[in-house]
């Protein structure tokens, strides 16, 4: 809870702000998580698209233990994303997985970052379960670009139109201080003895 | 793509519906805000567990992530997202409400990823409303000025509270962008002058109140007090909690007031107006003796939150000796440095205050200390030097008299022989 502030008594008490208040519990970081793979499930990577692309690059032998990995990553995206889940946010997981782990050595603090913002607490067992079938995944298919073909579809990493608003200015994080206590005026802090003579 | 020189309010773009029909529409337009979803800024409390911390640390990536996001988006589609997007004003006003001021007791943050998290944010929020607060971005980029300052105020993206709490959590080191934002937001919306007189009256209630609760001023003063009545509060007899959140008022609403004065000159004039600085000077009078007086009879178990204390209450003193200065200086002292027509009319003004000031005896001791009098009496001197003599001196004295009854020694000028 915030201190007793002024501007708080002003935004109370006086008719100069907007008066009803938006529900901050609509905005809670579950909503958000929710909001964020809606968000990520519009940026046009779909499960069909790279499951196309895993089966066209890969020659006839190998492609059902290709099949077999893409089986596995969707499990892990399984329970990632939470069973009561449907297929289609199953799917739009094991996408995101793929994006996450396709260029990566092992599971870092920043994709176990980048996974629990997007989908919350997951069981660890399960990123080390997708890392692994997306690393067999881009083994065979080393030569066949899966990098460009992510890069294409993943605006994550695209650069942003035009440069961002301030790049180019200053900010000072310098903040006020309380006065060193040497440097005030005499305080007259002594009780002042009072006279009740009259 | 919007049209390049013509301003945005003007521009019209041509977009594809959900069902992909092309239709035309104004650049400013709710149907082109994006779903982003913004979270609201919550601070971390003191004593928060490793959960809170994570979620805390979760939240501020979230909306340093939008922030960037929302940085990066060319002028078009930044106005559509702020004008339209009523979770992104809601986390910036959140953020202005809640972010820990530096003043604040235990401000300093738990870790070294929370300090990082929260210096990030800060920087972020404060280039959000920088942008804001820009009507012309380039040649190309702009809003009409006085569309500007109706889109500014009719959906609330500044306001006077907003302003003030922008003035202390940036103020100190970013004060010249900080002033150019609040002087182009006045200058383009003029609605935000009578905003300020009517928060006036607010502020000086913020003053009754803290006299009310320490029993300084009664409420209903015209009503007779039943002798079996509730006797009064006093900050002697108040709970430590109550003591302590008194004076953190008093630290934040002085600093506050004090903060947005000195980037916002301007509305010295508004506050000068209304009576205040004869209001602060009797406040202080009031309440500094009180607080003090009761901080050292008070037993403090927490020798170090006394001293704290202390130093909250002598920072607050300063800044509102500060601040009757900022108000004395810019509504009348500048006009007659600056030799405008009327300086007689503004020397009077001045004497009149420091007259008023002789019956405050302990506020004008330590304004006297801070800012001499005699310097500024000196000044008018030169200025008019057809000043009433005998006035002058009858002031002089009655400074001098003030210091002697409160049996305090006023330290020698710099420079003065010792």
């Amino acid at each position: 809870m915030s201190p007793p502030r002024l501007t708080g008594a002003l935004r109370s008490f006086s008719n100069v702000t907007r008066k009803e208040d938006f529900d901050e519990k609509l905005c809670d970081l579950k909503t958000k998580r929710l909001k964020r793979q809606e968000l990520f499930a519009k940026e046009g990577l779909t499960w069909q698209k790279v499951f196309h692309f895993c089966t066209d690059h890969q020659d006839k032998m190998k492609q059902h233990a290709v099949h077999q990995e893409l089986k596995n990553l969707l499990f892990a995206a399984k329970q990632i994303v939470g069973s009561e889940n449907g297929q289609e946010a199953i799917e739009h997981a094991a996408v995101f997985l793929l994006e996450t782990f396709h260029n990566k050595d092992h599971v870092g603090t920043e994709e176990t970052r980048a996974i629990k913002q997007m989908f919350g607490p997951f069981p660890s067992s399960a990123a080390e379960t997708s890392f692994t079938c997306v690393a067999r995944l881009v083994d065979s298919l080393r030569d066949s670009r899966i990098d460009e073909f992510i890069q294409s579809y993943c605006s994550r990493h695209k650069p942003q139109q035009g440069s961002s608003f301030g790049r180019n200015i200053a900010f000072s994080h310098e903040c006020f201080m309380l006065d060193p206590l040497e440097e005030l005026p005499c305080s007259g802090i002594q009780d002042q003895n009072m006279s009740l003579d009259f | 793509m919007a049209c390049a020189r013509v301003p945005l309010d003007e521009q019209q773009v041509t977009e594809r519906d959900e069902l992909g029909r092309e239709r035309s529409l104004a650049a400013l337009h709710p149907d082109r805000k994006q779903e982003r979803l913004f979270v609201p800024y919550a601070a971390l409390s003191a004593d928060a567990c490793p959960a809170e911390v994570e979620e805390f640390l979760e939240r501020g990536r979230f909306i340093l992530e939008d922030l960037e996001w929302l940085l990066g988006l060319p002028h078009d589609k930044f106005w559509c997202q702020v004008v339209f997007d009523r979770s992104l004003q809601n986390c910036l006003d959140s953020y202005v409400h809640h972010a820990p001021r530096s003043l604040d007791l235990a401000s300093a943050p738990s870790s070294p990823a929370v300090a990082e998290t929260q210096c990030s944010l800060h920087r972020a929020v404060f280039f959000a409303f920088l942008r804001m607060a820009t009507h012309k971005e380039s040649k190309e980029n702009f809003i009409t000025p006085a569309v500007f300052g109706d889109i500014l105020y009719e959906n609330f993206l500044f306001d006077v509270p907003k302003m003030m709490d922008l003035c202390v959590l940036f103020g100190k080191g970013n004060a010249a962008l900080l002033r150019k934002m609040i002087d182009n937001i006045f200058l383009q919306q003029p609605s935000y002058y009578s905003d300020l007189e009517d928060t006036v009256p607010t502020i000086l209630e913020v003053f009754d109140t803290i006299l009310e609760k320490c029993g300084l001023r009664c409420a209903a003063a015209a009503e007779p007090v039943k002798l079996n009545a509730h006797k009064q509060p006093t900050a002697v007899g108040m709970t430590q909690q109550d003591f302590v959140d008194i004076v953190l008022y008093l630290c934040d609403a002085s600093s506050t007031l004090h903060a947005f004065l000195s980037v916002f000159p301007a509305a010295c004039a508004t506050f000068h107006s209304r009576g205040f600085l004869c209001r602060l000077a009797s406040f202080y009078e009031s309440v500094v003796p009180d607080l003090e007086n009761a901080l050292t009879k008070r037993t403090f178990q927490d020798k170090s939150l006394q001293e704290d204390v202390w130093r909250r209450l002598s920072h607050s003193r300063r800044r509102m000796l500060e601040t009757a200065h900022l108000l004395l200086h810019h509504t009348c002292l500048q006009p007659i440095l600056e030799g405008a027509e009327n300086t007689q009319t503004f020397a009077e003004e001045v004497l009149q205050h420091f007259t008023s000031f002789l019956s405050e005896k302990r506020f004008l001791c330590d304004y006297d200390e801070l800012f001499p009098i005699e310097d500024d009496v000196s000044l008018l001197q030169q200025a008019l030097p057809a000043i009433d003599e005998t006035r002058t001196s009858y002031l002089l004295q009655g400074v001098h008299s003030a210091w002697e009854s409160a049996g305090r020694r006023k330290p020698p000028a710099a420079g003065s022989p010792s």
